[in-house]
């Protein structure tokens, strides 16, 4: 059930931390965003987290940076890469790493709701 | 004085005496004939000592008869001198005879004496007769007859001895001159006749020496100077042999030069002997700059137990002169030895001789040296030329006589010892670069300037020759042009220039692109961000108006997340342009001439790369512009490479570029580049100029959108349009002054 889950959103763009939440909401997750790896590595969210959003090119700590760290951790959280840079070798390197899949900026809610309920199913 | 006659038998007898003796007196010039004054006086005295009874008889002659005389007779006399008589006489009537009575008595010796003097001569000028007897009555009158006649015949006499002896003087004087005469002219005769012989000697010397400075100038072999050298001496002076020899101071050692007359058998140890003052005189006279005379070899201790007096002996060699062979510089080239079969030392005719040679010999050596430096030298320079692939060339500009190196004629391919002219030139070169060859030529021609410029060959098996040349012109004395220069072949550099481009463009391109690719992903990124937003806001939205019960409120804000965004992006956009034009845009009084000239010659080896002929026809009274003089250098730079690369495929036809700057209007300038490429279809000519349209496969095509913002940014214009023939023009035109255009252009372009 795919219902209340929690789904965690890390990107350091503002605009990707507001409408993103909602749209997740429409789908009736449950929703935290964070502007950083590292403000999420902080929170009390990480193990709760049933899904995590993360965008591969942050300030900091960077996406894969913290899918490492959460392997590290023995964390297993599916992750949604998600990325503005339309560079489509990363993608298969990512997935080969564990995540559950690579959406390019702008993507549709379809692909989206898709990829979640992969991630959760 | 009479005398009384006392017996007329005695008278007769007395004056038949007195006859005869008148006439023995008077036969005495018949014997005189022809004698001299001292045979006169003595006959004189003989005659009148037997004729008249005297005591003594003294004759005296004068100098004037031709030579002083005394002389006596006296039968009474003890002895008589004549010196003796004469001192008494003197004695007694003074030192002057003429002036002496005529008759006195006086003692003379132990007796007393009737002396009885006659003059000679006109007062006695001729000398005196002096008699003397003891009688008291001397003379008597006969005797004073007798002493009369007989003193006028003896003066007659005398005189004419005198006159004779005179005409004996003259005739000897003659005989003396003539004979003295004769001397001299045999003696001039033998002056004259050596002095013949020694000019035809010295003719004949003259005549070899030259004939052997003409061997040397005719540059003929140095041995055979050398030996026609020495038969020249050994014909010259007698019975000698001679050797010239050589030093290779890199040794030093000795080498035969020339000694026709000596067998192998004494010069072969001579050859290679070492040059050292112990062994030979030879040795001496090199090394100490002087002549050695050994006149005798088996005497001479300098020599003794020497192989050379052994080798010299015993080819029958007694003596040796050696003089060293000098150079104008002092430096010794050889030796000249002049041998003989006898002891013999120089005389002053042979040591001329031997100096003249030498002098000879000095110059033919050094010739023969100079010669062989000079062959050393150009075969180094040819060497030198084929190594480094580069010819030399010489052009005289009125006659058109062209001299090619060897290497130059084997780069053009032209036969070695062909006449090159500017025809059979142009016949190599490549038909494209005719144009480029004429010009030059036409340049050289017109201005006498310098010349640096490359151009192709096309050979006849169609291959194709890259060629540098750099001439200098200069004047003559006479004032005639003449070019000197190098041709290099510079294929091997230029091919590999190429290779080397062609990877450097390629390469240039791969990065262009990646930076492309780079640039992108960053505009992406930058664009996609808000995208991303836009999109996920309005499905939300939409979702949110699809619910029931509809979520209006969640929808709305959605909604003006979604237009906040769109500006975001927009915003974007517009930084994006921003960052890629030049925010700074200078302002500056420029000579738009000036500034593109600058670009010619910043571009001018690209275009020769090329082969890209470029013309310039820059207004002389164009007027200054205000602008940014780097930018619009951009814009020309631009144009130029365009114009350059829409000709790279051209080969049928020169590759000619021209740049023409002009006055439009009142305040407008003109600057206008026409190529003679590809050209412009119709329909491309206005896609032209937008960014990221290219017709080239290396281009990015942001070069004529560039320059068109630079222009327009000068409040200009900039345009393109094809040619009538091939090729196409562009051009751009801006006002003198931007800030004085009117509003009216700003808006029209604005629209």
């Amino acid at each position: 059930m795919i219902q209340h889950s929690l789904v965690s959103v890390v990107d350091d763009d503002e605009s990707v931390r507001e409408s993103l939440p909602d749209l997740l909401r429409q789908f009736g997750f449950a929703v935290q965003a964070f502007s950083s790896a590292e403000a999420f590595l902080a929170s009390e969210f990480v193990s709760q987290t049933n899904c995590l959003i993360l965008d591969i090119a942050m300030v900091g700590m960077s996406g894969p940076d913290l899918q490492q760290e959460l392997i590290r951790r023995r964390q297993s959280i599916p992750i949604v890469f998600i990325t503005a840079h339309g560079d489509p070798t990363v993608r298969p390197r990512l997935l080969a790493l564990g995540a559950t899949e690579c959406l390019f900026k702008p993507f549709s809610d379809d692909a989206l709701l898709e990829a979640l309920t992969k991630a959760l199913g | 004085m009479e005398t009384p006659i006392e017996q007329p038998v005695d008278e007769i007898t007395r004056l038949q005496r007195c006859v005869n003796d008148l006439v023995s007196i008077l036969a005495l010039p018949a014997m005189w004939t022809g004698g001299d004054p001292s045979h006169i006086g003595h006959t004189l005295i003989d005659s009148l000592a037997s004729i008249l009874t005297l005591d003594f008889v003294y004759v005296r002659l004068n100098d004037q008869v031709g030579a002083r005389i005394e002389m006596v007779r006296g039968a009474r006399l003890a002895t008589p001198q004549a010196e003796d008589i004469g001192a008494d006489l003197r004695h007694w009537f003074g030192d002057h005879p003429e002036t002496w009575p005529p008759v006195v008595r006086c003692r003379i010796g132990d007796e007393d004496l009737s002396i009885a003097a006659v003059p000679l001569g006109f007062h006695g000028k001729l000398g005196i007769i002096v008699t003397g007897a003891q009688r008291v009555d001397f003379p008597e009158q006969k005797e004073r007859l007798l002493l009369t006649v007989a003193a006028n015949q003896a003066s007659i006499a005398l005189r004419e001895a005198q006159v004779l002896s005179e005409q004996r003087g003259l005739a000897q004087e003659l005989d003396r001159r003539v004979a003295h005469r004769t001397l001299e002219l045999a003696q001039a005769n033998e002056d004259l006749r050596r002095e013949m012989a020694e000019r035809t000697r010295a003719k004949t010397q003259l005549a070899g020496e030259n004939e052997l400075l003409q061997m040397v100038a005719s540059g003929r072999v140095l041995a055979d100077v050398l030996a026609a050298l020495c038969r020249f001496v050994e014909e010259t002076a007698d019975d000698c042999i001679c050797g010239a020899y050589l030093i290779d101071w890199r040794v030093p050692a000795f080498q035969n030069g020339g000694s026709p007359s000596l067998p192998t058998s004494f010069t072969a140890p001579i050859e290679g002997l070492p040059v050292r003052s112990e062994l030979c005189p030879c040795g001496i006279a090199a090394l100490e700059k002087r002549q050695v005379i050994s006149a005798d070899l088996e005497s001479d201790p300098l020599w003794h137990d020497t192989a050379y007096r052994s080798l010299l002996l015993s080819h029958g060699l007694r003596s040796v002169w050696s003089t060293p062979i000098l150079a104008l510089s002092g430096r010794v080239l050889g030796t000249f030895a002049i041998y003989h079969r006898r002891p013999a030392t120089p005389s002053p005719g042979v040591q001329e001789l031997i100096a003249q040679v030498t002098h000879i010999a000095s110059i033919a050596i050094e010739r023969a040296q100079d010669e062989a430096a000079l062959k050393r030298s150009a075969a180094f320079l040819a060497q030198g030329q084929h190594l480094s692939s580069t010819g030399t060339f010489s052009w005289r500009l009125d006659t058109d006589d062209i001299r090619f190196s060897e290497e130059a004629n084997r780069i053009f391919e032209f036969d070695a010892d062909s006449r090159v002219s500017l025809e059979q030139i142009a016949d190599r070169v490549h038909p494209e670069d005719i144009q480029l060859l004429s010009e030059k030529v036409e340049f050289a021609r017109r201005t006498g300037g310098d010349v640096d410029y490359e151009i192709r060959l096309r050979l006849a098996d169609a291959s194709v020759k890259y060629l540098r040349t750099i001439a200098h012109g200069s004047r003559d004395e006479n004032g005639r042009m003449e070019y000197i220069g190098a041709i290099q072949d510079v294929t091997a550099r230029r091919l590999s220039e190429q290779a080397f481009e062609r990877a450097r463009s390629e390469l240039a391109h791969v990065a262009r692109v990646a930076t492309l690719g780079a640039l992108t992903a960053s505009i992406a990124h930058e664009v996609n961000q808000p995208l991303s937003g836009i999109i996920t806001n309005a499905g939300t939205c939409l979702r949110m108006l699809d619910a029931s019960p509809p979520d209006v409120d969640g929808a709305r804000e959605t909604a003006r997340r979604t237009i906040r965004d769109g500006n975001r992006a927009s915003d974007m956009i517009t930084r994006l342009r921003s960052l890629f034009s030049k925010k700074e845009f200078t302002q500056e009084l420029l000579d738009l001439n000036e500034a593109t000239r600058e670009v010619i010659a910043l571009s001018l080896s690209e275009l020769q790369r090329n082969r890209v002929v470029v013309q310039s026809e820059l207004a002389d009274d164009l007027p200054s512009i205000t602008g940014d003089r780097v930018q619009l250098q951009q814009v020309l730079l631009n144009l130029l490479r365009n114009a350059s690369d829409a000709m790279v495929g051209v080969d049928d036809r020169p590759r000619q570029l021209l740049i023409r700057t002009e006055s439009e209007g009142r305040d407008h300038v003109r600057v206008t580049v026409r190529d003679a490429g590809v050209g412009i279809e119709r329909q491309v000519m206005d896609k032209l100029f937008d960014a990221f349209y290219t017709t080239k496969s290396s281009g990015m095509g942001i070069g004529l959108s560039v320059s068109r913002a630079i222009v327009e940014r000068h409040r200009g214009r900039l345009w393109a349009e094809p040619n009538d023939g091939p090729g196409a023009t562009f051009a751009f035109s801006i006002p003198r002054d931007p800030e004085r255009t009117t509003d009216a252009a700003r808006i029209v372009r604005h629209s």
